[in-house]
C-alpha cells in the first residue's frame, strides 16, 4: 500500500500565478472558478476517455439550468513536469484541483500510482462547491461557496483545464453528501496474529486482514512455489489445497486460512519421492516455461484424488481454471490421464 | 486493497449483529467475487465478518425438498446425489459456472449475491450508478454488448451474473434469512430486484441480513439449465435459460422458465409459462412461447443479438427438458448445460 500523498499546497491557499499550456496565467482567470486536472501527456486512451467522463459530469451537473448555452469545453492535457504542476505541488501523481472565483484552492485530490480519479470524487467536489439553495431557488454566491451558475458558466466557457498527471486516491477529505461518502486517507492498518497449518507444519505470523494467503505464503513464509499470475482468480497459478480441495490462494484471505489444512506445491512430494502427478508431468513434459506448473499440478493432484477415470474432455473442463500461456495443454492432459488410471 | 477490520463469526445471530452495527460492514464467505472487487477498489468494506466457520454446511431433507445450507460449497451442492437426481438444473448451472477452484470456495449463500460483471461497474475510473450513485451509467451509451434487454432503467443496464440464481428462480426456491429484524423467508424470484433509480441495491435484503439456507421445494418434474458463453468453459453467460417442467400425462401441468444474462435479476417469463400450461409439448408450442417471452425485450445499441440467441436458447432448453430433443451430455453435468460443447470438444 502506497504512503498517503500529501499535497504541497494546502486547501484554502491562494494558488500561484502559474502559466497554463495555452499561455493563460491563472490570475487572468480570477472571477470564475477553474477546474485543474493533471495527468501525463503521454498518449493514453484511458486518460483521454477519463477526460471525456469528467466533461460529461460537469455538463450533467449543469443539467437543471436551461438558460446556459451549451458550449464546448476545451481540455488541456498537461505534462506533470510542467511549471504549473510543479508550482501546485502535484508532480508525480494524477491530481484534480478546484479553484474558486478568488483563485483560492477549494478542493483537491491526488491519486497514488495505478489508481484512478473516481467520478464520484469529482461529483462530490462539485456538490461541495454548490452553495445551499435559497428559498427562491436561486443559488446565492455566498462567500464560502461558489454560485453554481457562475461556476459552471466559467468552467464551460473559460475551459475546464484538465491537467492530468498519473491517477489517485483522495488526499483531502471532501464533505460527504448522501450518496458520496467522504474520501478519507488510508487509515493505518492493524495486523492480527494468525496460525496457519501449511504442509503439516504450524506457522505463526502477523498479517493485516487484507493480506491474501498467496502473499502470506510468498512474502511472509517464503514459500514461493505458489505463483502469482493474475492475482484475480482467473489463471489458477496460485492454486493450493485447502482441506484437500483445490482453491485459489489469491482470493483467500490469510486470516481465513486459520484452522484449515493448507497444502502447497512444496508439500506434495514425500521427501525425494515425487507425487504421481509431479512424476507424470515430468514424464510427459507437461510444461514449457513452468510458471503455471505448480498451479496445474495442485489442481490436477486434487482432481485425481477421487480415482475417477475422466475423458480428455472432462479433464479439460475440470482444469479450465488453469491457464498455460505456453499451451502445454495436450501434455498436461496426458499426464493427468496417466495418473488417474495409475 | 483498502484496509478493513476482520472478525470471525461464532453464530449467525452474532454475525448479523456485528454487520448491522458497523457502517460499511459486510459478510464474507467464499470471498471469490468479493475479494476480487476489493482488489479492484470497487468495494471498500470497513469490516468483514467471516461467516465461513458457521455450521451452515449441511444438505438435508426439508418439507419434501432439500435444504442447502448457505455455507455449502458450490461443488458440494453440485455433486450431491439428491441434487443431481431431483434438481439437475441446479447441478448443471453450478458446474457450468466458474472453475473447479472457485466452485470449491464459493458458497450457496454467496453465489446469488455476486455483483454484476458489467465492465464499467468493475472499473473505478468509470461513472457507474451501481458503484457510485449519481455518477451516471457509462454502459448506457458505451459498449453494452453484454447488458440487459429486460427491466433495465436509465440509471443501470447491468445484468446479474449468477447461473445458480437462474436455476433457483425457475425452481421457485426459497431463501431463509436471518437479520436484525429476525428471520424471514424470501421467494427466490423476489430476492433480486430491478435497478430503477437505485441500482446500488442488487437485492431486497436489508443491511445485516444473512442468508442461512436455500430451500429447494418438493419437485417431481424435469429441470434443465442451458448456457451460451464466449468460451467453452469458465466464462459468464451471454444468455442462459433454466426450465422446470411438471407433466400431467402427456400434457404440461406447469412450466417455469427463467432467463439469465438478460436482466438485473433472473428473468421469469410468466406469460410464456401461462401459454405452456395445459398443452402438449411440441416445437410449435415452444416457439410460440419464446415469441411471447421476448415480446417486450428492449435491446440497447450492441445487444440486439440477445433476442435471437435468447429465443433459440429457450426453444432448445424447452425441447431438451421435455425430451423432444436429447441433452447434449449427461444430466446434471456441465456437458448438458453448455451450448457449443465444453473442454474443446
Amino acid at each position: 500500500m502506497p504512503d498517503e500523498l500529501q499535497p504541497l499546497l494546502p486547501t484554502g491557499a491562494t494558488v500561484p500565478n502559474c502559466e497554463l499550456p495555452d499561455g493563460t496565467r491563472l490570475h487572468e482567470l480570477r472571477g470564475q472558478p477553474v477546474v485543474l486536472a493533471f495527468a501525463s501527456i503521454d498518449w493514453n486512451p484511458a486518460q483521454v476517455y477519463q477526460s471525456e467522463i469528467f466533461t460529461r459530469l460537469l455538463q450533467e451537473f449543469d443539467a437543471g439550468i436551461s438558460s446556459l448555452e451549451a458550449r464546448t469545453t476545451t481540455w488541456h492535457s498537461l505534462d506533470w513536469h510542467s511549471e504549473a504542476a510543479t508550482q501546485l505541488g502535484v508532480t508525480g501523481q494524477r491530481a484534480l484541483l478546484l479553484l474558486d472565483e478568488q483563485g483560492v484552492l477549494r478542493w483537491q485530490t491526488t491519486v497514488t500510482p495505478g489508481q484512478e480519479i473516481r467520478p464520484g470524487q469529482v461529483l462530490a467536489a462539485l456538490e461541495a462547491l454548490r452553495p445551499p439553495m435559497s428559498v427562491t431557488g436561486e443559488a446565492p454566491a455566498a462567500a464560502g461557496g461558489v454560485s453554481r451558475r457562475t461556476f459552471l458558466t466559467a468552467t464551460l466557457a473559460a475551459s475546464a483545464l484538465l491537467l492530468l498527471v498519473g491517477a489517485s486516491t483522495a488526499a483531502e477529505p471532501v464533505a460527504a453528501t448522501k450518496n458520496h461518502p467522504p474520501m478519507l486517507p488510508t487509515p493505518p492498518a492493524d495486523t492480527v496474529p494468525i496460525t496457519l497449518t501449511i504442509n503439516g507444519k504450524t506457522h505463526r505470523l502477523e498479517v493485516e486482514p487484507r493480506v491474501a494467503l498467496l502473499d502470506a505464503l510468498r512474502e511472509n513464509l517464503h514459500l514461493t512455489g505458489t505463483k502469482k499470475g493474475c492475482d484475480h482468480g482467473q489463471c489458477g497459478a496460485c492454486t493450493v489445497h485447502l482441506d484437500g480441495q483445490s482453491a485459489l490462494s489469491c482470493l483467500t484471505l490469510a486470516v481465513m486460512g486459520e484452522g484449515r489444512q493448507i497444502t502447497t506445491i512444496e508439500g506434495l512430494a514425500q521427501g525425494d519421492d515425487l507425487h504421481p502427478v509431479q512424476a507424470a508431468f515430468v514424464k510427459h513434459d507437461a510444461f514449457q516455461c513452468g510458471y503455471c506448473t505448480p498451479g496445474q499440478i495442485m489442481a490436477a493432484a486434487a482432481l485425481v484424488q477421487d480415482k475417477q477415470k475422466r475423458s480428455a474432455a472432462e479433464i479439460r473442463e475440470a482444469m479450465s481454471g488453469n491457464l498455460c500461456r505456453c499451451a502445454a495443454y495436450p501434455n498436461i492432459i496426458a499426464a493427468i490421464q496417466e495418473t488417474q488410471t495409475a | 486493497m483498502y484496509p478493513f477490520q476482520y472478525q470471525r463469526a461464532t453464530t449467525p445471530e452474532q454475525a448479523v449483529a456485528a454487520v448491522a452495527k458497523v457502517s460499511g460492514a459486510a459478510f464474507v464467505a467464499g470471498g471469490t467475487s468479493q475479494l476480487d472487487l476489493m482488489k479492484e477498489d470497487v468495494l471498500r468494506p470497513s469490516l468483514l465478518v467471516d461467516v465461513s466457520p458457521l455450521p451452515l454446511k449441511t444438505i438435508s431433507a426439508f418439507e419434501g425438498g432439500l435444504r442447502l445450507g448457505a455455507g455449502v460449497s458450490n461443488t458440494a451442492a453440485a455433486i450431491h446425489p439428491e441434487v443431481q437426481a431431483r434438481y439437475p438444473a441446479v447441478s448443471e448451472a453450478l458446474l457450468a459456472g466458474a472453475s473447479t477452484q472457485i466452485r470449491n470456495m464459493a458458497s450457496m449463500g454467496g453465489n446469488p449475491l455476486q455483483r454484476t460483471r458489467c465492465p464499467y461497474f468493475r472499473d473505478p475510473a468509470q461513472p457507474c450508478n451501481k458503484r457510485e450513485p449519481g455518477t451516471g451509467c457509462a454502459a448506457l451509451k458505451g459498449l453494452n454488448r453484454v447488458h440487459a434487454i429486460f427491466g433495465a432503467s436509465t440509471a443501470c443496464v447491468a445484468t446479474h451474473p449468477s447461473d445458480l440464481a437462474v436455476a433457483l428462480a425457475a425452481l421457485d426456491a426459497q431463501v431463509q434469512v436471518t437479520g436484525p429484524g429476525g428471520t424471514r423467508t424470501i421467494a427466490f424470484p423476489d430476492l433480486h430486484r430491478l435497478p430503477g433509480d437505485t441500482p446500488q441495491q442488487d437485492t431486497t435484503l436489508v443491511p445485516g441480513e444473512l442468508i442461512t439456507s436455500i430451500d429447494l421445494p418438493s419437485f417431481t418434474g424435469r429441470s434443465h439449465y442451458l448456457k451460451v458463453r464466449e468460451r467453452a468453459s469458465y466464462a459468464f453467460a451471454l444468455v442462459s435459460c433454466a426450465v422446470a417442467l411438471e407433466m400431467d400425462g402427456k400434457k404440461i401441468r406447469r412450466a417455469r422458465v427463467a432467463l439469465g444474462g438478460v436482466a438485473h435479476k433472473p428473468w421469469r417469463v410468466p406469460a410464456a409459462e401461462a401459454l405452456l400450461a395445459g398443452k402438449k409439448p411440441s416445437e410449435k408450442l415452444f416457439r410460440a412461447a419464446t415469441e411471447v417471452a421476448f415480446a417486450d425485450a428492449k435491446p440497447l445499441e450492441h445487444n440486439a443479438y440477445k433476442l435471437t440467441m435468447g429465443r433459440n436458447l429457450m426453444l432448445r432448453a424447452l425441447l431438451e427438458t421435455s425430451g423432444l430433443q436429447p441433452l447434449q451430455g449427461p444430466a446434471g453435468t456441465a456437458f448438458a448445460a453448455s451450448v457449443g460443447g465444453v473442454g474443446g470438444e
